[in-house]
């Protein structure tokens, strides 16, 4: 009965091995190509001038997944803690947003945002601005918060907060009660019981939270498009760019996405096996 | 007990390259109570997955009354198991997890006998019902099963397997999960479920005194072979070899040599005894059970040894013994203090004479007799039992 | 202590929770305003929900996400339970590797996934037209479609490939914490391998699938980036159509939809948690009426019963997918790509009203985007709206078909002066759209004077207040005319002083964003004092901020031509050419002209629009507001019109453009 069984897996490896595989293969060809189809290295050989959009990219990416982890593991823990239906109620809620386009909750923002904006106004109305003028010696009419890399940093985190809250609460939840007492009698106190046992167990969590922020936040488009205001481009921006935007090259466009994933891959890699490479934890 | 239901031909299996099955050989008689007793990594478990139909085997045949088996699966073999652990379904009650097979089974409609109907609701009903009562599991029905005892899931399992009928029962150590006491009775028990109903059963176990208990034939095997075939008297009175000796019960195994028939040497002494057959002067393992052994002043002993252990066992002492740095396992009424001088005396049909073999001198010495003693009693209950 | 520390805690779960809704709750509380603003609070209406319905761009977008996301999480559903028990069944190493590149979906950037997706499909059809080809030419029996294009289908096969990895994820760990013994004990019991998965592995694994369908779901109807390059031209996702409104002015009518489908999931999501919380609380006990049921479908009949509707039921599902890819095929149907907002909706109703054509469409975002789309093979549309310098560019890389005139009468009603143009001199491949002019659009209080010269685009005092255009051809102008050079100079050195001047006031912080029509919600919101752009769309955002004011710099600017063009192989030519006779047509000029404020090349709507306008409105247009609208000759020949760049100019154009974001 056993080789029946894992035949069950023939059809989805046929279909991994043609829309997942394959065209990760067309982009490494693409990568290596130039327009007319000939080999060159000549789009790697021009990396060197994205380099500051690489720097640039994974450092807002990398900020914003450690807002995410500040904000979520704290987060999830307390979460743990409640009640079920408090847990349960709190789970929809977190995956609810995601029913609403992030495109439209990111513009939502914009208008939080502008310097004509709710906040503004409400500095504004409220003579928070007055007061700061007053207390700095500045002229603002509002403080300018769209189209700085904050903006863009906080739309990666307001987007991608839930994949660190979901994969983390999923790890803590499951941790046997039984460990934490076992700790305690052993005589860790509460602080130690936490950085000892429930931070190491839940570390698997901790990874597959950190990856699921990271690879969205480094490659996405949208986010700095509507909230930076385009002036610093992201890796999404450019690849976009090149890919459907205004500087058609497709190659060029390929062997940036290649150097992405590559430097992604690696990153997720070292970063599993300073983890122990523990399957991913499942989100819900 | 006569028939013969299954037999096993030339079975081979493996896993990852390693030899599971070598080569085995065994039949079955109907309705007799058989155990496969092994250590585990022996191939019993393999055995029987292959008669269950769950595991192909690389080589060999299955008969079944005669016919081979081999590729029937197992949902169409008159046979059931009880699983280790049980494996009932946590989504069913208890009802539906004993209905569950009768659910499944079609017969010829008697009205038009070309088509298959199901089984009437009542007839299920009552059977499952009447197999509960059987099982003391009255009352039980809408009870769901995680909520129930480690033996109440226990007798649900035999339940859920006897309820179909089958010729043959396999189980598969069912009762490594429960405590000491409830294994003892579940023992009886079962021994009394296999007379009530009369069907072979097939039973898997590392515990050798459930396989003295219940069995009416013990098959001992380790490394994927068979050691010895034989009624529980038989196995423990008769060992083939050191390892079957030292597997059932406690053994004191001792390198001796065959003088001639029903006289053998040990420690430059010859000892009188039953066994007979051997070529003259051929070495030999001499097993002495440790109850055999006669406590004697030193003066009138045939050995004397110095006492380094004793253990107070509530009907005995356990008493261990140093001969020349060979240290034997005395199982005796009397009392003797440690470092004291002892003779001992062995009947002559107390020392039972076996042939050599690849065992030999690896089994039988009681001088790191804590821990071998220890892990021989407490029958190592496989991890996770989930009793509430 | 632990008390408090609970309570701090809560108050930061609490903070989270309203991080995360409060921009919703801004999203649902405007869709009851009465205006159009995002921001500022007119009074409460219904009219949102109202006009939503009417709107066919919107409603057809909901359908097309809704119908993707349930068939592409029924689909995943199924594969990725069935792969997961053969993940589950395989060897631990085997096993491992299937892992790895089942998660790269989840693992690899949206946006390489999309791309190396719509990279595989182009290259596909493009083997498949091959093969085809070949194929009809052997043999006459089966006739195989030779030309593939993105639609429907690739943005489903994309949502399952992404789906699948979810439902996998979810459902693998419930199978490890089964018991392995159940599916041989069912088995053992009488099951088929069939049954045992029906009767045990099923209900075993039930929790893991339905979370696992429940995030796809949400997935599928949450994405953008792959929907965006793999669902071609003829079909777009509500986020797709969101993206397209973000560039300027999303309506409100989309608040009211994410509002609606909000509402709808969070009752859902409610109902079956609460069933759920119940069911636990009973314990074991069936619900009453499910056990009827069960006993129902158990009866002779009710096994027909239960047979007929699952056949029923698979019916519909293939029945849907056939509608779905069929009655799209079925119905004339014309692809159409233009700009944001450049259209009177209405034309496309009246359009399929009259004709029985449907319409499919959609926007780019820029000359230069549009050329990506239609380049890449993400974008197959029949007719598209470039403008003259780009319509050189596609005609001499044979990208357009001639247009068949005798089918376009209605051809003779443009004006003679935008008649064979410098791009198209012999009148064979376009139908003028639009006309306009580009100018700086400031905002009087924001300013300490008048505007009149390019300088105020690279002026420190301004800075951080200035919004540029996001498109190569168009901020390279503004610095060219500035410089007094030809907006059309092949010589390298004009082009890297105009690039150098833009990159310096950029480095400065003189640019607030680059813009395309994001300029819409920024200028008319008072977020940003000055930005270039185009005539027409000056006036709509004068109609929703009066400080505003238009000036063609004394320096000179662009004028240009926008023209409707059909692609070499439309697969609807006729359709086509159709819908470019409808659009050419002074109704449709008037109305298009009376919405955009461009400027008609229709000489009768251009002659006829001030009328137009005072019938409509009941007052009179006034002489400077259509001089804005259809620039006097006297201005147009201050202004110079795009012609097409040589290659290595374009080369230039794009390397600069890119370096410049850097």
């Amino acid at each position: 009965m056993k080789p029946k069984l894992s035949q069950l897996a023939i059809p989805y490896v046929i279909w991994m091995a043609l829309f997942v595989v394959a065209p990760i293969v067309l982009v490494v060809v693409y990568a290596f190509s130039n327009d007319l189809g000939g080999f060159t290295l000549e789009n790697f050989s021009r990396m060197g001038t994205y380099a500051v959009v690489f720097g640039r990219s994974f450092k807002l990416a990398l900020i914003a997944t450690f807002i995410c982890l500040l904000i979520g593991y704290p987060v999830s823990y307390a979460m743990s803690r409640e009640g079920e239906k408090f847990q349960r109620a709190a789970m929809v809620l977190i995956m609810l947003p995601m029913w609403i386009n992030f495109l439209l909750r990111t513009y939502s923002w914009m208008s939080i945002l502008e310097n004509n904006g709710l906040l503004n106004q409400v500095f504004q109305k409220t003579g928070l601005l007055r007061l700061y003028n007053g207390l700095f010696g500045t002229n603002l009419d509002y403080f300018p918060m769209m189209n700085t890399q904050g903006a863009v940093v906080l739309g990666m985190v307001y987007n991608y907060l839930p994949f660190m809250i979901l994969p983390i609460y999923s790890v803590i939840v499951k941790l046997d009660g039984s460990l934490v007492e076992a700790a305690r009698d052993l005589g860790a106190d509460g602080f130690n019981v936490f950085r000892r046992v429930i931070l190491p167990l839940s570390l698997p969590g901790v990874l597959s939270g950190i990856t699921m922020v990271f690879v969205p936040s480094v490659s996405t488009f949208a986010i700095s498009k509507m909230l930076g205001g385009g002036t610093e481009l992201l890796l999404g921006d450019l690849i976009e760019q090149q890919f459907l935007g205004g500087a058609y090259n497709p190659q060029l466009g390929a062997a940036i996405s290649l150097v992405m994933m590559v430097i992604v891959v690696v990153c997720m890699v070292v970063m599993n096996r300073f983890g122990e490479g523990e399957e991913q934890a499942v989100i819900l | 007990m006569s028939k013969e239901l299954i037999r096993l031909r030339d079975l081979c299996m493996a896993y990852d390259d390693e030899l599971v099955l070598d080569h085995l050989n065994l039949y079955i008689n109907d309705k007799e109570f058989l155990t496969l007793l092994g250590p585990s990594g022996c191939g019993k478990s393999t055995t029987l997955r292959i008669i269950g139909g769950f595991t192909a085997p690389l080589s060999g045949d299955v008969l079944f009354d005669g016919v081979r088996i081999n590729d029937v699966p197992p949902y169409k073999r008159q046979i059931n198991t009880v699983f280790q652990k049980y494996a009932l379904f946590p989504h069913l009650n208890v009802f539906e997890n004993v209905a569950f097979g009768l659910r499944m089974q079609r017969r010829p409609d008697p009205a038009d006998p070309k088509r298959k109907t199901k089984l009437p609701e009542e007839e299920i009903r009552e059977r499952v019902l009447e197999m509960l009562e059987a099982v003391s599991l009255k009352g039980f029905e809408n009870r769901r099963t995680d909520a129930l005892s480690g033996g109440q899931q226990q007798r649900v399992a035999i339940a859920r397997a006897l309820v179909n009928r089958p010729k043959v029962l396999l189980l598969d150590e069912p009762l490594g999960a429960l405590d000491l006491k409830l294994r003892k009775d579940m023992q009886i028990e079962l021994k009394r479920i296999q007379q009530q109903v009369g069907i072979t059963f097939i039973y898997v176990t590392h515990d050798q005194e459930e396989a003295l208990t219940m069995s009416d034939t013990i098959v001992v095997m380790d490394k994927g072979s068979i050691q010895q075939i034989g009624t529980p008297e038989d196995i423990y009175n008769e060992p083939k070899n050191a390892f079957v000796a030292d597997f059932i019960g406690e053994s004191n195994i001792i390198d001796g040599v065959m003088v001639r028939d029903k006289l053998v040497q040990m420690y430059g002494r010859q000892f009188p005894c039953l066994d007979g057959g051997f070529a003259e002067n051929e070495p030999v393992d001499v097993v002495i059970r440790p109850e055999d052994i006669d406590i004697v002043p030193v003066e009138q002993g045939q050995l004397t040894g110095t006492v380094t252990n004793v253990t107070f066992k509530g009907m005995q002492y356990d008493i261990i013994v140093d001969f020349r740095g060979f240290k034997w396992l005395i199982q005796t009424t009397d009392h003797s203090p440690v470092g004291a001088r002892i003779g001992i005396k062995i009947d002559p049909d107390g020392i039972h004479v076996m042939k050599k073999s690849r065992y030999s001198g690896l089994y039988g010495d009681y001088s790191s007799f804590s821990d071998e003693y220890d892990e021989l009693d407490a029958a190592e209950p496989e991890e996770g039992g989930n009793e509430t | 202590m632990k008390r408090r520390r609970r309570a701090g805690s809560r108050v930061l779960t609490a903070l989270v929770f309203l991080f995360l809704y409060a921009p919703i709750l801004l999203l649902i509380v405007f869709s009851f305003n009465k205006g159009n603003s995002n921001i500022v609070w007119t009074g409460f209406s219904l009219d949102w929900y109202k006009s939503l319905f009417q709107n066919r761009l919107i409603m057809r977008s909901v359908y097309t996400t809704l119908l993707v996301s349930l068939l592409a999480t029924a689909i995943a559903t199924v594969a990725g339970t069935f792969a997961a028990i053969g993940f589950y069944s395989l060897r631990r190493r085997s096993r491992a590797a299937l892992s790895t590149v089942n998660s790269i979906p989840m693992m690899n950037a949206d946006i390489v996934t999309g791309v190396a997706m719509c990279l595989f499909f182009v290259a596909f059809f493009s083997f498949w037209s091959g093969f085809a080809g070949w194929f009809n030419g052997v043999q006459s029996v089966v006739v195989l479609p030779e030309r593939l294009t993105l639609g429907f289908g690739t943005l489903l096969i994309a949502h399952v490939t992404f789906n699948i990895p979810y439902v996998i994820l979810s459902v693998g760990p419930k199978l490890r914490q089964m018991d392995r013994n159940l599916v041989d004990a069912a088995q053992d019991l009488g099951c088929t391998w069939m049954q045992a998965f029906w009767k045990v592995i099923l209900p075993e694994i039930k929790p893991g699938i339905a979370s696992g369908a429940l995030t796809a779901f949400t997935m599928s109807v949450d994405d953008f980036i792959i929907s965006y390059f793999t669902a071609g031209s003829s079909s777009s996702t509500l986020a797709m159509t969101i993206y397209g409104m973000t560039k300027k002015r999303v309506t409100p009518e989309i608040n009211a939809v994410s509002t609606l489908l909000f509402v709808t999931v969070l009752a859902l999501l409610v109902i079956v948690n609460l069933r759920e919380a119940r069911a636990e609380r009973g314990g074991e006990e069936r619900r009453p009426v499910s056990r009827k049921l069960t006993r129902l479908l158990d009866t002779p009949r009710g096994r027909m019963l239960r047979r007929g509707a699952a056949v029923a039921l698979a019916a519909s599902f293939l029945a849907a997918v056939v509608l779905l890819t069929g009655a799209t095929n079925a119905q004339p149907v014309v692809n159409v790509c233009s700009w944001g907002e450049y259209i009177d909706e209405d034309l496309i109703t009246r359009f399929e009203e009259e004709t029985g054509i449907i319409v499919n469409y959609q926007t780019a975002e820029s000359n230069e985007a549009l050329y990506s789309l239609l380049k890449s093979g993400a974008g197959d549309y029949d007719v598209v709206v470039p403008s003259d310098y780009m319509i050189s560019q596609l005609i001499e890389e044979d990208m357009l078909a001639e247009l068949d005139y005798s089918q376009i009468p209605n051809y003779a009603l443009i004006s003679d002066r935008f008649k064979g143009l410098t791009y198209d001199p012999q009148e064979r491949y376009t139908v003028p759209y639009a006309w306009g002019t580009v100018g700086i659009i400031y905002n009087e209080t924001m300013v300490e004077e008048p505007i009149t010269s390019w300088s105020a685009l690279f002026d420190d005092q301004y800075a951080g207040n200035v919004l540029m255009f996001r498109n190569s051809r168009d901020a390279m102008a503004t610095a060219l005319s500035y410089l007094g050079y030809s907006l059309n100079t092949t010589v390298e050195a004009e082009l890297r002083e105009a690039f150098q001047l833009l990159k310096d006031a950029k480095n400065r912080g003189v640019y607030q964003s680059f813009v395309m029509d994001e300029i819409f919600q920024k200028l008319e919101g008072g977020n940003a004092a000055i930005g270039a752009y185009y005539a027409g769309d000056y006036l709509t955002m004068l109609d929703n901020n009066e400080d505003l004011r238009f000036v063609i710099p004394e320096e000179g600017s662009n004028w240009f031509m926008d023209a409707m063009c059909v692609l070499k192989n439309a697969a609807h030519y006729d359709e086509a050419m159709a819908w470019i006779n409808f659009i050419a047509s002074t109704e449709a000029n008037l109305a298009n002209m009376d919405y955009l404020w461009y400027a008609s090349p229709n000489q009768e709507a251009l002659e006829q629009y001030p009328a137009y306008y005072e019938e409509l409105y009941g007052e009179e247009l006034g002489q400077e507001v259509y001089d804005i609208i259809a620039a006097p000759q006297e201005v147009l020949d201050r202004c110079e019109a795009y012609l097409v760049l040589p290659m290595e100019t374009r080369k230039l154009y794009n390397d600069l453009w890119t370096e410049l974001g850097i």
